[in-house]
Formats: C-alpha cells, sequence, structure tokens
C-alpha cells in the first residue's frame, strides 16, 4: 500500500465517540455550511447544446482564471471548493497551465461527449456476411488491422497514464485526456474486431511500430506526450484513417474509418491548440518542442515506412500481388506518404512553427520523396 | 417538384430534411463548423457558404466567391462530379463506397478540399459522418441538374 492514512480511525477513541455522539444526539456540526464560496447561477449560452463546460467559466470556478502556475491546489478539490486544513498532497507532476493547457480544451471535450459511438451496435456488421475478400487482399486489410489494434492499444494507455499527473485544478484537460482514452479503446475494439471477421485472423506485430509507440507512451513530459501523441502520431494517423478509407474494400470498413477519423481529428485538434497555447504562453519552450519534434519525427518516419505496414497498404492499393497491381499500389501509397509529411509541416506552420522546416531532417526526407516521385513519373 | 442542384433552395430542403430527422443527428453529436461548396461549370462556378451549429443548418447562402478565411474548407468540384455523386446517392439511399465525400475528394482528382487553416481543414474530418449523413439526404430530395 503506497499511501496509509495519517491515522486509525477505527482504533481512534476521539473519532469513534464524536460519530456515536451525533448519532445519539442528533447534534450537527454544519461548519461545512459557511465555506466562503462564490455564489453564482450558470446559464446555457445555447439551449440547444445544453450546459457545457464554458456555460460555467465564472468567477472563481471559471477556467479563464487559473494562473499560470497553480500554487494553491494540490489536492483533489474541485476548482472553486474552500481547501480546509488536512487535505493529502496528491502530488500532481504537473502544475503549469501552459503545460497542458489548449484554446478551446472544453468545447473539445463536449465535443468528443456528443459524438461518442458505439463499435458493436452502430457497425452495420450483418453486411459482412458472405463477404470474402481474396487472400492476399485478406491478409493485407487483416495486417492492417493488427498494426492498428496495436497502435491504439497503447493510444489508450499513453494518455490515460497522465490523468493523475495533472494538477486537479486542470478538470477540463482531464476531462478531454479521459475522453481521448475511451476513444482509443473505442478504436482498439473496432480494429480487432475488423481484423477477426476478415476470416484471415490476426497478422504480425510490428516491432518497429511499437517502438515508435513506446516513445510515446515514455513521454518525459506532457507536453512531449502531446506533441509526439496528438501532433506528430495522431497527425499521421488522421491522413492513414483517411487513405484507409479511401482504399476500404467494402462498405463497412468505410463506416469504421469514417468513425474513427472523427475522434483522431479531434485528438490533432486539441493537439493543435495545446502547441499553438504553448508557444504563446510559455515561448521559452520553442527549442524544447523542436528537440521533442525531432526524436518524434524520427520514429515516425521508421514507423510509416515499416514494411508490414507498406506492403499491406500496396497491395490494398493496387488490389494484388500481381506486377501491374504493385506498381499502381507503389503509386497510390507513395502519394499517401508525401502528403502525411506535408500536412505535418501545414499544422506546425499554421501553429505558429514556421521555421520547423528549416531545421527539420524529415522534411529533407519529404523533399527526397517528392523528387523521387516524380523522377518515377508519380503524379502528385 | 425537382429542386435545382446547385442552388441555396436544395441545401434549405437538405436543411428541412435534417430538421425533420433530430434524432439522427443528435444521435451523431455536435457539428460546429461552417464550409464552402463551389460547383464548376463551363469556367464558371457557383459558391454557397453552409453554416452549422450544434446538431443542425444553420444557414446556408450563396456567395460571390468563398473566402477561405472565413470558413473551415471548401469542397470544390465540377457540377459533373457532384451530379454523380448525388445521383449515386439518390439510387443508393446513401453514397456506396465509391461515391462517399471523402473517396471522392482523397487524392483531389474528382473533389478537391481547399482551405487557409489546417485545423480548419481537419474539421471535415471531425464531422465527416454529419457531414456524409447530410449530403445523404439527397435522396430524400427530387433534384433536377441545371
Amino acid at each position: 500500500m503506497a499511501y496509509l492514512s495519517t491515522t486509525n480511525y477505527l482504533e481512534d477513541k476521539n473519532f469513534v465517540d464524536k460519530w456515536l455522539y451525533t448519532m445519539r444526539t442528533g447534534e450537527l456540526d454544519l461548519s461545512w455550511m459557511k465555506a466562503s464560496t462564490e455564489k453564482i447561477k450558470p446559464h446555457e449560452a445555447n439551449a440547444r447544446r445544453g450546459l457545457t463546460y464554458r456555460d460555467l467559466d465564472l468567477g472563481s470556478y471559471g477556467f479563464t482564471g487559473v494562473p499560470e502556475k497553480v500554487r494553491t491546489n494540490r489536492s483533489y478539490a474541485p476548482r472553486g471548493a474552500e481547501i480546509p486544513a488536512g487535505v493529502p498532497d496528491s502530488q500532481p507532476w504537473v502544475s503549469r497551465k501552459s503545460e497542458v493547457w489548449a484554446f478551446n480544451t472544453e468545447s473539445y471535450y463536449e465535443e468528443a461527449v456528443t459524438r461518442q459511438w458505439n463499435v458493436t451496435t452502430d457497425i452495420p456488421w450483418e453486411r459482412l456476411d458472405g463477404v470474402e475478400l481474396p487472400e492476399t487482399t485478406g491478409k493485407a486489410l487483416s495486417q492492417l488491422m493488427t498494426f492498428l489494434t496495436e497502435v491504439e492499444m497503447i493510444a489508450t494507455d499513453t494518455p490515460a497514464m497522465w490523468l493523475p499527473r495533472l494538477n486537479p485544478d486542470f478538470i477540463e484537460v482531464k476531462a478531454f485526456i479521459a475522453a481521448q482514452a475511451m476513444d482509443e479503446a473505442r478504436h482498439t475494439e473496432a480494429f480487432r474486431k475488423r481484423a477477426l471477421t476478415t476470416g484471415w485472423g490476426l497478422m504480425q506485430a510490428s516491432p518497429m511500430n511499437e517502438m515508435a509507440l513506446k516513445h510515446l507512451r515514455d513521454a518525459d513530459s506532457f507536453s512531449e506526450m502531446s506533441v509526439a501523441l496528438h501532433l506528430v502520431a495522431e497527425g499521421n494517423v488522421l491522413t492513414l484513417f483517411r487513405f484507409s478509407e479511401y482504399l476500404s474494400p467494402t462498405d463497412v470498413d468505410k463506416r469504421i474509418f469514417r468513425l474513427v477519423m472523427q475522434d483522431e481529428a479531434r485528438h490533432v485538434g486539441y493537439g493543435m491548440q495545446h502547441f499553438k497555447y504553448v508557444l504563446e504562453n510559455f515561448p521559452e519552450k520553442r527549442e524544447v518542442l523542436h528537440a521533442h519534434l525531432d526524436e518524434a519525427e524520427n520514429i515516425s518516419f521508421a514507423g510509416a515506412a515499416a514494411t508490414e505496414l507498406t506492403e499491406a497498404f500496396i497491395i490494398l492499393a493496387g488490389g494484388g500481388l500481381k506486377r501491374e497491381n504493385i506498381e499502381e499500389g507503389i503509386k497510390i501509397t507513395t502519394k499517401f506518404n508525401l502528403k502525411q509529411m506535408e500536412e505535418h509541416f501545414e499544422r506546425l506552420e499554421k501553429c505558429g512553427m514556421p521555421e520547423r522546416k528549416e531545421r527539420s531532417k524529415l522534411f529533407q526526407m519529404y523533399q527526397a520523396g517528392v523528387a523521387a516521385a516524380e523522377a518515377a513519373g508519380i503524379k502528385l | 417538384m425537382a429542386i435545382s442542384f446547385p442552388s441555396t433552395e436544395y441545401f434549405e430542403a437538405l436543411k428541412g430534411q435534417m430538421a425533420a430527422q433530430p434524432e439522427k443527428f443528435r444521435r451523431l453529436g455536435f457539428i460546429d463548423t461552417t464550409f464552402g461548396v463551389r460547383v464548376g461549370q463551363n469556367g464558371k462556378a457557383r459558391n454557397f457558404v453552409l453554416e452549422f451549429e450544434v446538431f443542425d443548418l444553420k444557414n446556408v447562402r450563396e456567395v460571390d466567391a468563398i473566402d477561405l478565411r472565413r470558413v473551415d474548407f471548401a469542397i470544390e468540384g465540377d457540377s459533373r462530379v457532384w451530379r454523380e455523386m448525388l445521383e449515386n446517392i439518390s439510387r443508393n439511399g446513401e453514397a456506396d463506397s465509391l461515391h462517399d465525400i471523402n473517396t471522392l475528394a482523397h487524392f483531389g482528382e474528382q473533389l478537391k478540399i481547399v482551405y487557409d487553416d489546417p485545423d480548419g481543414h481537419d474539421k471535415l474530418y471531425r464531422f465527416m459522418e454529419s457531414i456524409q449523413k447530410f449530403f445523404d439526404l439527397s435522396s430524400k430530395v427530387e433534384v433536377s441538374f441545371s
């Protein structure tokens, strides 16, 4: 047991006597009724939307007033409550707002909650009855689903492990991160179910991608995790989901990818707004973020080029293993790979880091890839 | 009576269909995005701005040109591609796997997604299912093509 109560209440005579005394006499203390907290009455700004976290952004309860460095609350006291002596220190790792905050954090959470979906009941699994993909395509689809299941398992663990580390005053961020963990658990479920319904079982785990994913899980700071997960990895995965939807061999797969891309795009949105927030409010972190990106881009490049992923895409894109299929598959997959990189740099530029291209080895790789594609006659 | 595409009347008809199925769109969740639709024909184009809020299409208007700084993204395409998509929706009740928006727009070969801010661009994907279901409502409207 890592934490023991500072008192053994079951053997504390004063505590037990008071408990019995209250039962016997009905004499109440009621000191909690004198809590010196703000009295407010929030209203829905839009009745169609309901009462949102943004509607609660009032006075001492609001998120606008949370200071850059939260020094007054290290307990689980809800923001705005009176904090009496004796609450334990919850030992948050992160008490600096710019380390976690994003513009519109509360809206991302509200959106996440209303856009939840159910893998079991929202996917028309019955439409797969009688669908038999050719062996090559079926195995390639199952390999893609095996890879994505692996990705989503780590994507569930990674945000979830940061929850108890964040200062409880960051309620809206914690809510968003909790919703993200649920999204990723749902994606794991969707991809596992689809892998098994191909009839080919699961295919092979990906050492290269697990190495990349471990980098996300073992980040030293929340910002490092967010840059690597929300911005780089999920940015790439969002492009990958759109590509997978485009390649999907059945309308069931199309629906799966349309639904997962919604969640993924929301996570990328949070990542972009967090990145912007850090650059604007904690400018001395710019160099640290570049260092995070150096590493995140290295592993994302390696992961995206992993044999077991690339080959599955080439087969799905080209429709088989004949020479002409492979040639077509390589053309389409190359366009996708370059699009992933292009969109990554677009996002960074818009977030306020236009100089990234000059420093990034991945950008050099992107330029080399564009030149090679053009030389091979691939129209971008 | 058939409603002409493209026109504000067409999008108003989809808005009416959307409002007639509140539970379906409520189930899909908040949709907060403003985007443009550009339909090209013979070197000219008609442009529309659709403003979605909470669960509804709040407003639609025809504009001379789409200012990408004032919308999240715009979907552009030749009237031939739009017509093929809407006729496919009409036949199947929803877009089939070759005619959904992401497939048509993925490499910009049929429809093209244009944007100023990648965060706005990503909203197409954040609200993809709602946007697809919105266009799928076209199956409930008799459409004519000019």
